[in-house]
């Protein structure tokens, strides 16, 4: 059976140290822009929570390309630019895109990004070239929480599979019915 | 080999020198001589395995488009912009003409060499202070010196977190005024692993940070206070006996009698007959009589008092017990402003969650009194028995072979340095060389520093890589080789929770770009100039080499080849567990009897809202740390700026209410001493009553001045007598208001 690539991000052990965006940079020589983001899940800004002390609440949430199994940005795409690969990565091929951006506004999850100096729309490649060299993602090997873990979905023994199980992970906006391929386990309660 | 090395390109290991103490091991891909990506290096114990944005983006400091190129001389006033391309050979003849002649006018002490750095062989600039008979200004006072005076006294080592944060299964973590999760990483991913074994978590801070966001419990303390709370938590253990008697008699000062009249320790000299010696005395209760702690058979007494040869004696328990009486849960609510029924709790849970981890931030010891919440907290853990014996040890290196010179220089304490240049007290500065830091962007006080100071100095060297806020005032400035262009030997940094004891070599990743050297390679060359090149004749190699064969067992085998291959685990080899005058925990000082701090105890912060001078200036200033920066370093990197693109002040609804601010309104943050203009940043987790800037934005970066220009450099004369004072950068009164449109 054909792997499907997906990643499990705990958001238990997120910091949101934003060192995923870095490597992201780094693995994709990006100037500007990252194929990932770190919203903070709280107060009106970045770094703050939401509520009043003594119930002050916060945390952080990574945003990749979803890879989702049924991606609304793929269908959009006039010039068929967007292509899903056996293994669920879903990538833009760069010689198609003729800048239109309609995939931009088809996506529930914000994660393309738009170069005007290319006249391209980039995103997440989940490093598909690192995973055919059977290496984790970039962001995965550099997250310092490890909060982050890619493999195979389908496959129920595998270590995405046990902690998606484990930690009752769940999808963002599943109400759009595109099947992500990136879940997520929520924060634990707290303790007495 | 690999595939990459098949593909032409090598991999180096270094260890990322920017994010001070925390010894990050990096594999650099270099491709035709230049770095083409940084990942994190492997560890043997994957553990230690630790990465951050910083690190990443180390590279683009090295590539940095704004890199000094080569050396300069300033045309012009100082500051003024206006340079000239020199050579090194004429910048170097330059500086040894000056050095000499203020040298010959002045005295040798005038000239000051100011820096930090954590490399080994960054200490060439200690060996050629030391050359000229100069004067050398360490980094610890720029607001880290009152940690390591508590520890001093109670641990006998500059940070006693080893003892403190045995991660390996704690039942509770306290967190007092650290956040690692943004500014000591290494530690934070430990920490989750723990909370993931079951430990609890709780956090101690003036501001919800992203490590407050992990908690189970958030207290949000008066800042400054942490140490009447540990006062007060003593109180409720010691009076619900919930204390560690077994610890306490075995590895503090707790049993050791203390002379009514003296304050100091009994000991057997004077009080038994045809002893001479220094053994400390307790009160035996199987005796009832006075004994050796290491007789056999002896019971000590933690309470009570005895009469010894006609004086009161009181075992130092029993004057803690008596101090920590005077904190009641009311009166520490008062102090605190946390409720006392929070602090009988988590005092009951420091007891009953064993072992607790203790994590003692830097904020916590920014305060005028760090040190003295640094002690209260570490008494805490003693009489509860929270204390792990079993810390990693320091390597022993070769540093006075390395260190060898013609002459002493002088060490003047940070803070010191604003009298001697504007004062000439105890001795005139005359010449400033600063190094391996942004002096001017972090000093406190630095509107004084800028307008008082520097005029007063007769020439001023600056090495670094960038036109920075020190920079500009340099007189000549030359142009440094990043990190990743030399090699330096790094031990490992201990002081911090949950960290490796891993030496590990710092490798050259690339030449040396443009004209820039390495900081050992200006020395050598001045020093020939200077007259005392015998003493700079070895390559970094060569050093390193020396530094290793100090014969130590802790560096037993360590050479440099087998640092080449990877970090190498430093050697255990034995020590006494405390290096305090009775080699044991000292919650009771000698020393710091005549400043009446014999015992820890809470003193209010020197400008805290409950000051006269908050009637003027009403909010509590603090400018803690980024996860975006390391201090001044990376905030002019643009992949950082992009995640945190200015800087702001938070300040709580209440406060921004009261003042008519919005979230982004420009606002002015002012005192005595100076002001900022920068946007505020309306939030509900920093406490009423304060405000925080980030530290380490670079001049251009705020509307109007700069953070530290509101900052103060006064003394606090305890410290002074354990090691050093600190900068008490959070113990600033500040008022704020909006700027209204022109």
């Amino acid at each position: 059976m054909a792997k499907r690539y997906g990643l499990v991000i705990d958001l238990e052990r997120c910091t949101g140290c934003q060192t995923c965006i870095i490597a992201c940079k780094m693995e994709n020589n990006l100037e500007v822009g990252s194929g990932i983001r770190v919203e903070t899940v709280g107060g009106p800004s970045r770094d703050t929570p939401e509520g009043t002390y003594p119930n002050l609440r916060m945390h952080y949430l990574p945003i990749p390309c979803m890879h989702c199994d049924e991606p609304p940005c793929l269908p959009s795409c006039p010039t068929e630019a967007i292509y899903k690969r056996q293994d669920g990565v879903v990538l833009v091929d760069e010689e198609k895109c003729n800048g239109c951006r309609e995939c931009l506004e088809t996506c529930p999850y914000d994660v393309l990004v738009y170069y005007p100096e290319k006249n391209k729309v980039w995103k997440c490649t989940l490093c598909a070239h690192r995973l055919d060299q059977e290496l984790q993602p970039f962001c995965v090997l550099c997250c310092e929480m490890e909060a982050m873990f890619c493999g195979d979905l389908g496959d129920l023994s595998s270590q995405v599979s046990k902690l998606m199980d484990q930690k009752n992970a769940f999808t963002l906006k599943p109400e759009f019915g595109a099947k992500p391929a990136i879940y997520y386990c929520p924060p634990k309660p707290r303790q007495e | 080999m690999t595939s990459t090395e098949e593909q032409g390109e090598k991999l180096v290991r270094t260890v990322c020198h920017t994010n001070v103490a925390q010894g990050c091991s990096l594999l650099a891909h270099v491709r035709d001589g230049a770095i083409t990506k940084i990942e994190p290096g492997d560890f043997p114990d994957p553990r230690y395995r630790h990465i951050c944005a910083r690190g990443l983006a180390a590279m683009k400091l090295a590539y940095h488009p704004d890199r000094l190129k080569y050396p300069m001389k300033r045309l012009g006033v100082r500051g003024e912009g206006k340079w000239q391309r020199i050579s090194w050979d004429e910048s170097l003849d330059t500086i040894a003409t000056k050095l000499k002649d203020i040298s010959e006018r002045y005295g040798s002490r005038s000239l000051l060499w100011a820096m930090s750095g954590s490399g080994c062989l960054d200490q060439a600039y200690l060996k050629f202070a030391r050359c000229c008979e100069g004067t050398f200004a360490g980094l610890i006072g720029f607001g880290d010196a009152a940690g390591p005076c508590g520890d001093r006294v109670s641990f006998g080592v500059d940070w006693g977190e080893r003892y403190l944060t045995d991660l390996e299964k704690p039942g509770l973590c306290v967190f007092w005024g650290n956040n690692p999760a943004e500014t000591q990483i290494m530690g934070i991913r430990m920490l989750m692993d723990a909370k993931e074994r079951g430990a609890k978590v709780v956090v101690i801070d003036p501001r919800f940070t992203a490590t407050a966001s992990k908690a189970d419990e958030y207290i949000q303390i008066r800042p400054g206070t942490d140490a009447a709370l540990a006062l007060g938590m003593i109180n409720f253990i010691i009076e619900q006996g919930l204390y560690d008697s077994s610890f306490i008699s075995n590895h503090t000062v707790g049993p050791f009698l203390v002379n009514g009249q003296t304050g100091l320790f009994l000991r057997e000299r004077g009080i038994v007959p045809g002893r001479s010696d220094d053994h400390y005395l307790v009160w035996d209760t199987v005796t009832n009589e006075v004994r050796r702690h290491s007789d056999q058979g002896v019971t000590p007494a933690l309470t009570g008092v005895y009469k010894v040869g006609g004086i009161e004696c009181r075992p130092a328990f029993e004057l803690l017990a008596n101090k920590a009486r005077e904190y009641t849960p009311d009166k520490v609510a008062e102090i605190t402003e946390v409720p006392s029924d929070i602090i009988c709790r988590l005092a009951s849970e420091y007891s009953q969650r064993r072992p607790v981890a203790s994590f003692r931030g830097m904020g916590l010891q920014r305060t005028f009194h760090g040190d003295l919440s640094f002690r209260a907290i570490t008494a805490l853990a003693a009489i509860t028995g929270n204390v792990h014996l079993k810390g990693p040890q320091p390597p022993v290196l070769n540093r006075r072979a390395f260190l060898q010179a013609g002459g002493r220089c002088a060490i003047m304490p940070l803070l010191k340095i604003y009298d001697a240049i504007a004062k000439e007290d105890p001795y005139p500065i005359k010449a400033l060389w600063i190094a391996k830091h942004n002096m001017l962007n972090q000093i406190a006080n630095a509107k004084l520093v800028r307008d008082k100071l520097l005029p007063r100095l007769d020439f001023i060297v600056v090495v670094d890589l960038f036109m920075n806020a020190s920079a500009c005032y340099a007189d000549i400035l030359l142009t440094a080789s990043s990190f990743l262009e030399q090699t330096d030997l790094m031990t490992p940094p201990i002081g911090n929770p949950g960290v490796h004891n891993y030496l590990q070599l710092q490798q050259k990743v690339i030449e040396p770009l443009y004209e820039s050297k390495p900081d050992l390679e200006i020395l050598t060359e001045l020093a020939q100039k200077m007259g005392f090149g015998e003493y700079f004749n070895k390559s970094a190699e060569e050093y390193i080499d020396l530094l290793l064969s100090s014969g130590h067992p802790s560096v037993e085998g360590i050479t440099l080849e087998k640092l080449k291959e990877g970090p190498v685990q430093v050697r255990p080899y034995p020590v006494p567990t405390f290096s305090t005058p009775s080699g044991r925990i000292e919650f009771y000082s000698e020393k710091l009897l005549g400043l009446g701090q014999e015992l820890p105890c809470y003193m209010e912060p020197l400008e805290s809202r409950r000051r006269p001078l908050a009637q003027r200036y009403p909010l509590s200033y603090f400018t803690t740390h980024s996860r975006y920066r390391v201090h001044s370093v990376f905030a002019n990197v643009s992949w950082l700026r992009e995640l945190e693109s200015e800087p702001v002040l938070e300040i709580n609804p209440s406060d921004a209410e009261a003042r008519d601010i919005r979230d982004g309104d420009l606002v002015c943050a002012f005192n005595d001493r100076g002001k900022v203009k920068l946007k505020a940043k309306v939030h509900q987790g920093i406490r009423p009553g304060i405000v925080n800037v980030t530290q380490g934005w670079w001049p251009q970066h705020f509307a109007e001045g700069s953070h530290q220009d509101l900052t103060h450099c006064a003394i606090n004369p305890a410290q002074e007598v354990v090691y050093e004072p600190n900068t008490a950068l959070y113990d600033v009164l500040v008022e704020v208001e909006r700027v209204r449109e022109q």
